[in-house]
């Protein structure tokens, strides 16, 4: 290895750790922000609590033997929710790719439910579905999917014009377009929508 | 019939909501096998939808096209339009892949067209880490691996700069004498049209119709750049400057 390559790695490795630090010191420091206005009474602690509480109930729980029950449940449901999720919506997505009329149509329909308070939903489903965890992988897909479907479909229409008029020439029937061009193309949209239905679950569970 | 390919009293219509547009009017032309037509007309005139009909991608036309039997086309586009996320060689054999004709012959067939062109060193490489000149050899090793009776080249070096432009269209010419491709250019560049043509089929702006088609006969027929000191290439630029000129 070149000592031009040995600095080059050497570069990009610290530029990692540095961004790594960054982001860990940006944590401590909204923490220890907020202990401090807690500390000082500049904000409630009943209200807002405070790193310092959160971590003794985090202890009288795990002696409780209660923490990791709650969290696997919690864990369970997000994770059910979020491959559901994404399967549905990836499907969806595809769905509305290939069938343009259709997308035409439910447009104005997705819009509105994308807008739609989902969490004031909550009650209904409950009452609908009983306090289970159904009712909480519902409420979590109500919040997710549609962003989920809108922003893979987005992605594919993204697709640019002269790859799709390569394709063309080339006879490739519609499934080949989409599984060798669109798909793969989209991939960062898809991925950024993984990254938004994550945090969509966690509201929703 | 002697043709590979007769086009008869071709016209397009585009309907949008507000009108109806004429994009080509009536045209008429034949192509042999193993010829190398030109279309030269301004922008816009409709010279990429005749490829496009030619290609059977757009059926909604009146007028007849014959064709000697069972012909395969192959697309060479203005932007080279290899993905992102393949490899040069994954590129170069996407059409046989989309069309199931990998077989040793052609892939036997890619590797030579990659030795001729230089490019065998860098089949892994990605195409970001390629020249623009590279990348359009690439997109026409993934054109001629497909092994087409007739090529259709939409102003594939447009996008170039003069050296690589030079440099690909040679390539370009000399395979298709080498191997006796029927070719259809389309171009606005009148110098490229004379020096890699047979024939220049002039059309006027739209609705497009043929103004003029010119034979263009150059004793040495091997190279591009031969033919560009060839004592007629001022008397055909000349002809076709003027026909073009008058249109705009």
């Amino acid at each position: 290895m070149s000592e031009e390559r040995k600095k080059y790695l050497k570069k990009v490795k610290i530029k990692q750790i540095s961004i790594f630090g960054f982001q860990f010191l940006l944590v401590l420091l909204f923490l220890g922000l907020w202990e401090y206005l807690v500390k000082i009474g500049f904000i409630n602690a009943f209200i807002y609590s405070s790193p310092s509480n959160i971590i003794k109930t985090i202890i009288e729980l795990i002696r409780k033997h209660d923490f990791f029950i709650h969290i696997l449940v919690t864990l369970k449901e997000v994770i059910i929710a979020f491959i559901l999720g994404n399967i549905l919506g990836f499907t969806g997505a595809i769905i509305l790719y290939e069938f343009k009329y259709l997308a035409k149509v439910l447009d104005p329909f997705l819009t509105m439910l994308n807008s739609l308070p989902k969490i004031a939903l909550g009650p209904l489903i409950i009452i609908i579905f009983g306090a289970n965890i159904k009712s909480v992988i519902i409420m979590a897909l109500l919040i997710n999917l549609i962003v989920s479907i809108l922003t893979i479909y987005n992605g594919f229409l993204c697709t640019p014009s002269y790859y799709l008029k390569l394709f063309k020439t080339m006879q490739a029937n519609k499934w080949q377009t989409l599984f060798k061009l669109v798909i793969p193309s989209s991939y960062q949209t898809i991925i950024a929508s993984f990254k938004l239905c994550i945090a969509q679950t966690l509201i929703g569970t | 019939m002697n043709n590979l390919l007769d086009i008869s009293k071709l016209t397009k219509k585009y309907q949008t909501k507000e009108n109806e547009i004429v994009a080509l009017d009536n045209i008429s032309f034949g192509l042999k096998k193993g010829e190398i037509v030109s279309l030269v007309g301004p922008s816009g005139c409709g010279k990429s939808t005749i490829l496009s009909i030619i290609a059977d991608l757009d059926h909604d036309y009146t007028g007849t096209i014959t064709r000697k039997s069972h012909l395969k086309y192959a697309y060479m586009l203005q932007n080279d339009a290899l993905l992102p996320f393949l490899t040069i060689y994954e590129n170069a054999i996407l059409g046989l892949k989309i069309q199931k004709t990998v077989t040793k012959e052609n892939l036997a067939y890619v590797d030579y067209l990659f030795k001729l062109y230089k490019l065998d060193e860098f089949k892994n490489n990605y195409p970001n880490s390629l020249s623009g000149g590279m990348k359009q050899r690439v997109a026409l090793i993934r054109t001629l691996a497909l092994n087409p009776d007739i090529l259709l080249l939409d102003e594939p070096f447009s996008a170039l700069d003069q050296q690589s432009r030079l440099l690909i269209s040679d390539d370009v010419y000399k395979i298709a004498k080498k191997e006796g491709k029927t070719v259809i250019l389309v171009t606005h560049n009148i110098e490229e049209a004379i020096t890699f043509s047979d024939r220049v089929i002039i059309l006027s702006k739209r609705p497009a119709k043929i103004k003029k088609i010119i034979e263009v006969n150059f004793k040495n027929q091997y190279s591009i750049y031969e033919r560009r000191k060839d004592a007629n290439f001022n008397y055909y630029f000349d002809i076709i400057w003027k026909d073009l000129d008058t249109n705009e």
